[in-house]
């Protein structure tokens, strides 16, 4: 149920998934955003996605972030700086290079960290990495409140004298294959995290998701979608923290 | 206990002041009223989520010993909230508390709040009162420490 509004910005197109998708069961949520610019335009440069989702999802229970990665370090060395348990997801997004008059698409890899907290919310630093056309590391940082995450986007600087870089689309996981380790009688065992805890009952029209872009130049948009209530056979299996991995 | 870690709750042993000369030993025909200095712990395990809420299961020990159920919801927000359910030999009585957590990435933050007791049943179906919450919830096995303490008017 994917809709848009564009205040005063971009067309917006969201989408959300759960994986697996079970009442009660620990799940990863998939959000891709897509920014809709009219005609061949490049999309504003963003300063901020709002992605909302209903409180009562288990993000802040979800056993992800049991450890802390410095954004300063994650610039400066990379996603080896980061403790194994401050992983939390990965994603991908594709933004557009202005090189004089042409746009070029360059395709970046995101990774998700636990951040440190000096306030009691869970904080995220979220390494972005292009290599071609242009190599570059960017450190995003985000918050995730009560029913949102908030993800700060910096001014990401094309070519010397030209525009700024656009994101043209995002898509993020929390949660999934992740792997942690743990102390047991001395020794190191990797588990895998529980994930981000669903429900015992889905709302009428499935769960409610949105989005909402600050760009740079001032303008705003929004988008919402919804994930449908899965078949009520599907709550049989009912997941617990096992050791897994 | 495969897979699932402990908790330990402590909720605090007590003191028992009868209110004037009323107890249900020598007044057995009047409702007792009587107040209690409770201190009490045990130990939680996890049973299950919600969401955003866990429930926890497990022994208390100390002024009202018996099984204990907590609520526990935690929605990112620092400010966490606990429904509590201890099971004693005399009835149920039922607690409701909110505290703030420490550090969101510590694998056992620590919390601490207030608690009010909002009724029950048997024995402690007119109780009331407040206290204070403490506790350590695990991140990694959902299982909790808590400890309260405080005073029930029944």
């Amino acid at each position: 149920m994917p809709g848009t509004r564009a205040v005063s910005g971009p067309g917006v197109h969201l989408a959300a998934s759960f994986s697996p998708e079970r009442l009660g069961a620990a799940t990863a949520i998939t959000f891709a955003l897509k920014i809709d610019p009219p005609g061949e335009a490049a999309p504003p440069p963003l300063s901020q996605v709002d992605f909302s989702y209903p409180a009562n999802l288990g993000f802040a229970t979800s056993g992800l972030g049991l450890a802390s990665c410095e954004p300063g370090r994650l610039q400066a060395e990379g996603s080896v700086a980061c403790p194994a348990d401050s992983r939390m997801g990965a994603g991908s997004a594709t933004v557009e290079v202005p090189f004089g008059p042409v746009l070029v698409e360059e395709h970046v890899g995101l990774e998700l960290f636990a951040a440190p907290s000096s306030d009691g919310y869970l904080h995220l630093a979220i390494l972005a990495l292009g290599s071609e056309p242009v190599i570059a590391t960017v450190v995003i940082t985000g918050v995730l409140l009560e029913g949102h995450l908030q993800i700060n986007v910096p001014v990401i600087p094309g070519l010397p004298d030209g525009p700024d870089i656009s994101i043209k689309q995002i898509s993020a996981t929390l949660g999934g294959a992740l792997t942690y380790y743990e102390r047991v009688n001395g020794r190191r065992v990797a588990y895998r995290p529980r994930g981000i805890g669903l429900p015992d009952s889905c709302p009428h029209g499935g769960w409610r998701l949105g989005a909402k872009l600050s760009f740079q130049d001032g303008g705003r948009a929004e988008a919402g979608t919804a994930v449908a209530c899965p078949a009520r056979r599907s709550r049989a299996h009912r997941a617990g923290p096992g050791r897994g991995g | 206990m495969s897979g699932r870690a402990r908790a330990a709750v402590v909720l605090c042993g007590c003191t028992l002041i009868a209110a004037g000369a009323a107890s249900s030993e020598a007044a057995p025909r009047a409702r007792s009223a009587a107040t209690v200095s409770v201190k009490d712990d045990g130990n939680l395990h996890f049973l299950k989520a919600s969401g955003s809420t866990l429930i926890d299961e497990g022994r208390a020990t100390g002024t009202i010993p018996g099984e204990v159920k907590i609520h526990f919801t935690y929605n990112g927000n620092p400010a966490v909230s606990a429904q509590i359910t201890i099971y004693g030999a005399h009835g149920t009585l039922e607690v409701r508390g909110t505290g703030h957590l420490s550090s969101p990435t510590n694998p056992n933050p620590s919390f601490s709040g207030t608690l009010t007791v909002t009724g029950g049943s048997g024995r402690y179906s007119h109780a009331h009162g407040n206290g204070k919450l403490y506790g350590v919830f695990h991140r990694r096995s959902y299982g909790m420490i808590v400890q309260t303490e405080g005073t029930v008017h029944y």
